[in-house]
């Protein structure tokens, strides 16, 4: 598969939705451009460069292969970082991300439990100390009760 | 006010403690991320950001400078050490830089990538600041449609000189103008691709696109790609390089300096641009070519020399035209935006302590990172050993913390690992996303001054070709992007008339 046909079926695809939008932010006229008179213009461009990557793509370039278990791993890492962006306000700060920090270590890089569990705890607790209690940089608290001044 | 007095000036402004402070903190920053391959300056940037909206301006811009011409200090350390480029600046580096280590030579190739560090980075700073204040003067007689011309012509730079495939570059610098025109438009209030939601309505921030597609899509893609062998060299002893060494280095790094700063004030023009075609020009212009890839320290020393060169060279559009070449320069516009400056030719009229304190300071942090780097080499070096498999796991929490602190906004974070998959995919399927960071920064710039010289031309476009400077600049810019399609298309027509001739 070439990427480059992907791509311009992807622009082109893309381009008509982006122009049709465009018409009803009101076109205006080259003498008064309204506001979808440059995203007009965009999607234009696409559309063209779209066709010819895809009339005149460059050649293949195999992608890397990738085995199975990295897959894995690379869900792992992303669906944790989707499950702390919606755990990070109740939770907090801290708890969020010293879990998050765990199962990193633990499953994607494959550390002992010691050493995960040991780094994700003290890196959660520095990264805190520094940039909310030093730079006071707005963080959650959360459900851990914390003294005064953190 | 005359240059030197003003350089004056600058350097009263940044030997202030803070200012001193921000400067060794900026430059040590970016020689440690420089040193550690995943995690480049403009990810560095993004993530520092959110902590410099309470420092003073100045001193924030300074330290931000600092980390940006530390990290291409920093980036050949690992080239030369461990054959892994820190900075795709120093990729270069690893060919000549590596085997002279291997040779037991490791020494000389740090030591002289300092000093052409030091040679290119003073060079360019210099001639930043004798050209800067001509061009400001120049640019502020520019209306709407001289601006529009230039950021067209920087436009079409930028899509051409990056990536390997033209219509690739461009096709990704029109989605970064599709990303940009997302929020409610300036001039009418119409919401533009919102899809009813609050969050977009502000438009796509630039630091969650940064941060989402330099900062994690590196490490998802470092998750699949495990590390290379780091058979670490030891390290080495001496630093200073030989008097041949010497000898032989200079014209290098006076080539690479000129280079160097050429290439930086044009767009597009990435430093890792700079070190590549210095390393060709060497070649092409040594005595002994045969002995590039065997240790040569000429190929060590004009690269180097010329990555510090763009790099400092890329101040003088951003701060006199409001133009950023590349994308950790388009971070540097942000964090001035963020500051309240707007870069452009107002700059030097109306916030002279930031452009002179800016470069004043960039004098002094060459200084310092020549007498740190020396060294301090055992230190980066300990650096290097830490696992990436401990590293990628603390880069990914900086990346999300710096993406909530920012606005304290979980949309953010939620923005930050879209931009992330994005940026992973682009880094599997070989997609350089400069084009795409950059249209993104010039895109609203491009269409405002579209609108107001459309409007002034009274619906004419012939008008944008009738006013010299603007004139010039676009048949510059339609130069740039037709040229290569015709090149294309005689070489095409060449190969199948061959073709048809063998048959």
């Amino acid at each position: 598969m070439n990427i480059d046909r992907v791509l311009g079926a992807g622009a082109i695809l893309l381009a008509i939705p982006v122009g049709v939008a465009s018409w009803g932010f009101g076109v205006g006229s080259v003498k008064s451009p309204g506001a979808g008179f440059w995203p007009l213009v965009i999607a234009a461009a696409m559309g063209l460069l779209g066709l010819s990557l895809l009339l005149a793509p460059g050649p293949v370039q195999p992608a890397p292969r990738i085995s199975d278990s990295r897959w894995v791993k690379f869900g792992i890492a992303l669906g944790t970082l989707g499950l702390y962006a919606f755990a990070l306000v109740p939770l907090g700060y801290l708890l969020t991300t010293a879990i998050m920090l765990v199962i990193q270590f633990r499953w994607v890089e494959g550390r002992s439990w010691r050493s995960s569990t040991t780094i994700a705890v003290l890196a959660a607790v520095v990264s805190y100390a520094v940039f909310r209690v030093l730079l006071k940089v707005s963080l959650p608290v959360g459900v851990i009760p914390l003294p005064n001044g953190w | 006010m005359d240059t030197i007095q003003a350089l004056y000036h600058g350097l009263s402004i940044a030997v202030t403690p803070g200012n001193l402070l921000a400067v060794l903190l900026g430059s040590f920053i970016g020689t440690v991320i420089g040193v550690l391959p995943g995690l480049g300056p403009t990810a560095t940037i993004a993530l520092l950001l959110p902590i410099t909206i309470g420092m003073n301006m100045v001193t924030a811009l300074i330290m931000l400078a600092g980390i940006y011409y530390g990290a291409m200090y920093g980036g050949s350390t690992t080239s030369i050490l461990v054959n892994i480029p820190g900075e795709a600046a120093s990729v270069v580096t690893c060919i000549d830089g590596y085997q002279m280590a291997r040779k037991g030579r490791a020494g000389p190739a740090l030591g002289m990538s300092a000093f052409g560090s030091f040679f290119g980075g003073t060079f360019s700073v210099v001639a930043v600041m004798l050209i800067s204040p001509f061009l400001a003067e120049t640019a502020l007689k520019f209306g709407a449609p001289e601006m529009f011309a230039l950021l067209f012509l920087a436009f079409t730079c930028i899509s051409g000189l990056t990536g390997a495939s033209r219509a690739r570059g461009l096709l990704m610098a029109c989605a970064g103008l599709l990303l940009g025109v997302v929020g409610t438009d300036d001039i009418q209030g119409v919401d533009r691709f919102v899809f009813s939601t609050l969050y977009l309505q502000d438009g796509i921030g630039l630091i969650p696109l940064a941060m989402g597609i330099f900062g994690l899509g590196e490490i998802f893609y470092n998750i699949e790609q495990r590390e290379a062998d780091r058979s670490l060299i030891e390290t080495p002893k001496s630093l200073l390089p030989t008097l041949k060494d010497w000898k032989d280095s200079t014209w290098p790094m006076i080539r690479g300096s000129i280079l160097g700063f050429g290439i930086g004030i044009i767009p597009g023009g990435m430093p890792a641009v700079a070190s590549l075609m210095s390393y060709a020009l060497e070649k092409r212009v040594a005595k002994r070519p045969e002995t590039f890839g065997q240790g040569a320290i000429e190929g060590v020393a004009g690269p180097e020399t010329a990555n510090n060169a763009a790099t400092a060279g890329g101040f003088v559009p951003l701060l006199t035209l409001g133009i950023p070449t590349n994308s950790v320069l388009a971070l540097m516009l942000a964090a001035m935006m963020l500051h309240g400056v707007t870069p452009g030719p107002l700059l030097l009229l109306k916030w002279p302590d930031v452009f002179w304190g800016v470069i004043a300071s960039m004098y002094i942090g060459n200084i310092m990172l020549l007498v740190l780097n020396l060294p301090m080499i055992g230190l980066f070096v300990q650096i290097l050993k830490v696992p990436y498999g401990i590293l990628s796991p603390l880069i990914i929490m900086f990346v999300m913390l710096g993406a909530y602190a920012l606005k304290g906004s979980v949309s953010d974070l939620v923005a930050t690992l879209l931009f992330g998959v994005v940026g992973y995919l682009m880094k599997r399927f070989g997609i350089d996303p400069a084009p795409l960071i950059l249209a993104f920064v010039l895109g609203p710039m491009l269409e405002n001054n579209l609108s107001k010289s459309l409007l002034m031309s009274g619906g004419n476009v012939l008008f944008l070709f009738s006013r010299p400077i603007s004139g010039t600049l676009l048949v510059l810019a339609i130069l740039v992007l037709v040229c290569p399609v015709f090149l294309w298309g005689w070489r095409s027509v060449k190969r199948r008339l061959g073709e048809g001739g063998t048959a």
